[in-house]
């Protein structure tokens, strides 16, 4: 009776893992708040940016890092090199050949996307990472238990570690200037930007505004809002002159990106072998050891009869 | 005992999975909630959009004559959708001054930065936009009347609710920077921006007032290889049809890019575009030979076509007189002075230096300086009829002289300033 009983609760357990987890890889994963129709976003326009790299000045500054003087990130010999986000530089401008003028290369500022489903925040296992209410992706230092699923999960390769700092290191990446904007201010790299190329606003105004500038101007702008629709659209968003995918912006589908940060948790979980089989061979294991124990007592018992 | 322990864990494990799942449902809600709003905010837009639209229109607005697509940028306008163009001016600009009539130093101090008003040497831009778009090239949209400030309809705030417009800042920016970066890729903001406390800053305008547009490049050849496979190349000496048909550049070059031809910074890219010098023909037959064809109208293809590069045209091979040495730095129109006609000129020297008379000329401009005994004689006697362009004859007096192995002096050096030999210098 004691063995049926908890067969049959093994079973039972299995069947509602089975369950559960044929559920959550159905569901998409979404954030935490609730999403404002009115959140905000910045439009990057690459055909105004000028590179001048005062973005870049302007979030280490306003995030407290070693910015030093801003008249040296007029140096365009960095250029040279492609770069991307790291610990503590949230934003980064790289430069492109401009295949219609020679003259006029092509810059353009890279930082988190802020996406609307953002893949961080569903790969996070201790919910650090968190999509706010207008729009910003942050982090929380408090609850990062550093397993770095989020750098792995970010479809836009952007949360960095800090690999030099050994005692409580951090996931950096940029958060939108949550300080700024989540008090109805504007982003530091958006105010500096000399030409605007940054655009603050309205999430669906900015994609109105985006639509009539490539209307208006189908010779400068390639018919795409890069970050409209991209894995389910993001708050930060491009205009381009060429293909975004020419600009080492990553090409994705419409499809909102968890679905891969999911299917990379699946797979850990897959060698793990957790929850339904590991409970079931776990169980099974210890049934059986529990059963060879008994007879065991049983024959040695029926010996000493 | 302890397999209850297990189960425990298990249970637990259990309610983990069933909350998660139903925090799944509880978003899946949250997100339906979200499209709800959008549906909300679409619908008021609907609503207060025409009222906007619709509303003051000035009184003679309709009798005005103006195209529709002036104001509206779509197709068919409706009140729900107005489309309309926000600074909608465009086509109406008549501000065409000439360039000196206007400002000739404009200070940009709208916005107040930590880098210092901008001196904006107004004149030179204008007479740059001469050559190229006109006025409205940075005063566009502008109303028939008084020029109008930036600032009339750029704001001067980021955080704004028009966003179809860039700001202030960004409208001076983009405005400048779409030529400057450019010009010579320079984004140091110290070019244009001069700190009010600066101890160079009078300088800084001075040079400002004082500048001038950068020398120009100019081409010497370039062969245009066409389409046609025969008469594939024509070969284009640049500066002898500037010099010998005394053109300015505006003669050939309309709405071009400056740095076309003035180029500051980029003398590699054009040296290199220089070496290949032949260039593909890409343009349309009306305009590549829109610059040709108001002097060669009448003008066979063969003229210019031809199946191999030509020779650079020379003075001596093509004429008999050769240019050197004193003639190569003149422009053909000093000589050949009648518009269009380049033949029948005599290549007597007096046929164009009238002053060239006897008792008047000093013998030694021509870097003969005459003994004492030749420098008595009139012209005649040793160039005959006056006839400079033969060869001087000595055998009316000498037997056993020839010219030019034999001469009625000495071969000098000199150096001629306002038509006068200053210094004359012994040749070895
Ligand atoms: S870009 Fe990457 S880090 Fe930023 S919100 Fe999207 S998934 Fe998260
Ligand atoms: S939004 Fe803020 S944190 Fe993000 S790149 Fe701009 S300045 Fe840096
Ligand atoms: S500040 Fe603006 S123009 Fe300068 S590099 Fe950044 S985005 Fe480009």
């Amino acid at each position: 009776m004691k063995n049926i009983n908890r067969r049959n609760f093994l079973k039972f357990s299995s069947a509602l893992t089975f369950a559960s987890a044929g559920l959550t890889s159905n569901a998409k994963a979404a954030p935490n708040n609730i999403l404002s129709p009115d959140r905000m976003g910045v439009l990057v326009d690459t055909t105004h940016c000028v590179g001048c790299r005062n973005c870049e000045w302007a979030c280490k500054t306003s995030h407290g890092h070693d910015a030093g003087d801003i008249e040296k990130y007029h140096n365009r010999e960095v250029f040279k090199e492609f770069r991307r986000p790291k610990d503590h530089s949230f934003t980064v401008v790289n430069e492109f050949e401009n295949p219609k003028n020679e003259l006029i290369p092509i810059n353009v500022k890279y930082q988190c996307m802020h996406c609307d489903k953002p893949a961080c925040v569903s790969a996070c296992i201790v919910g650090a990472f968190q999509k706010n209410e207008m729009g910003q992706v942050t982090w929380d230092g408090g609850k990062c238990i550093g397993c770095r699923y989020c750098m792995v999960a970010c479809p836009f390769q952007i949360p960095t570690f800090e690999y030099e700092k050994a005692i409580e290191p951090n996931i950096n990446k940029c958060d939108f200037c949550f300080e700024r904007t989540s008090k109805g201010g504007i982003p530091a790299c958006v105010e500096i930007c000399p030409v605007e190329a940054l655009m603050f606003g309205p999430r669906t105004e900015l994609i109105r505004v985006a639509r009539q500038r490539i209307k208006r101007n189908p010779e400068r702008y390639k018919n795409h809002i890069y970050g409209e629709k991209e894995v389910g659209g993001t708050s930060w968003m491009y205009l381009s002159s060429v293909d975004a995918s020419q600009l080492k912006l990553p090409k994705h589908k419409d499809k909102t990106a968890p679905g891969v940060s999911e299917s990379i948790q699946h797979g850990i979980f897959a060698y793990f072998v957790p929850p339904l089989a590991l409970y079931a061979w776990l169980g099974g294991i210890m049934w059986i050891s529990k059963r060879r124990k008994e007879i065991i007592q049983e024959v040695v018992e029926e010996e000493a009869k | 005992m302890k397999n209850y322990k297990l189960y425990i864990v298990l249970l637990f494990l259990t309610a983990g999975t069933i909350l998660l799942f139903g925090s799944n449902l509880k978003e899946m809600k949250y997100l339906s909630q979200v499209e709800d709003k959008n549906q909300i905010k679409t619908q008021k837009y609907v609503q207060t959009k025409p009222a906007e639209a619709a509303g003051e229109m000035p009184k003679d607005h309709s009798k005005m004559e103006i195209d529709c697509k002036t104001c509206h940028y779509c197709e068919y306008p409706t009140i729900n959708e107005p489309c309309l163009i926000s600074c909608p001016r465009k086509d109406m600009v008549s501000v065409h001054h000439a360039a000196d009539e206007g400002p000739e130093i404009v200070e940009l101090d709208m916005i107040k930065g930590d880098y210092g008003v901008v001196v904006f040497s107004h004149k030179l831009h204008a007479e740059m936009s001469e050559m190229s778009g006109g006025c409205e090239s940075c005063h566009h949209y502008n109303t028939t009347g008084p020029v109008l400030k930036c600032i009339t309809c750029h704001e001067p705030n980021r955080i704004r609710e028009d966003l179809s417009k860039p700001d202030l800042e960004a409208a001076y920016h983009r405005q400048c920077l779409s030529c400057h970066r450019q010009w010579s890729r320079e984004t140091k903001c110290q070019a244009c921006h001069i700190n009010e406390n600066s101890p160079d800053r009078a300088k800084a305008i001075q040079r400002i007032k004082n500048s001038k547009h950068p020398a120009v490049h100019e081409p010497e050849k370039i062969v245009y290889e066409t389409i046609y496979d025969k008469g594939k190349l024509v070969t284009f000496y640049h500066d002898q049809h500037v010099n010998t048909y005394n053109l300015n550049c505006v003669s050939c070059h309309h709405d071009e890019n400056c740095m076309r031809c003035h180029d500051v910074n980029l003398k590699k890219l054009r040296s290199d575009a220089m070496e290949s010098q032949r260039k593909k023909v890409h343009k349309s037959f009306e305009d590549h030979h829109q610059a040709c064809i108001k002097c060669h109208e009448k003008d066979d293809c063969g003229k210019c076509h031809r199946d191999r590069e030509l020779q650079r045209f020379d003075h001596f091979t093509s004429t008999g007189f050769d240019l050197k040495p004193r003639h190569t730095n003149l422009k053909c129109t000093s000589c050949h002075k009648e518009a269009g006609n380049y033949k029948g000129l005599s290549k007597n020297c007096t046929s164009c230096h009238s002053n060239f008379a006897e008792g008047k000329f000093d013998h030694r401009r021509i870097g003969l300086e005459l003994d004492e005994v030749h420098a008595d004689l009139s012209c005649g006697d040793c160039h005959k009829n006056n006839n400079f362009a033969n060869q001087p004859k000595c055998n009316d007096c000498h037997d056993d002289k020839y010219f030019p192995h034999d001469l009625p002096g000495k071969k000098i050096s000199l150096v001629v300033k306002d038509n006068k030999v200053t210094k004359t210098v012994k040749k070895k």
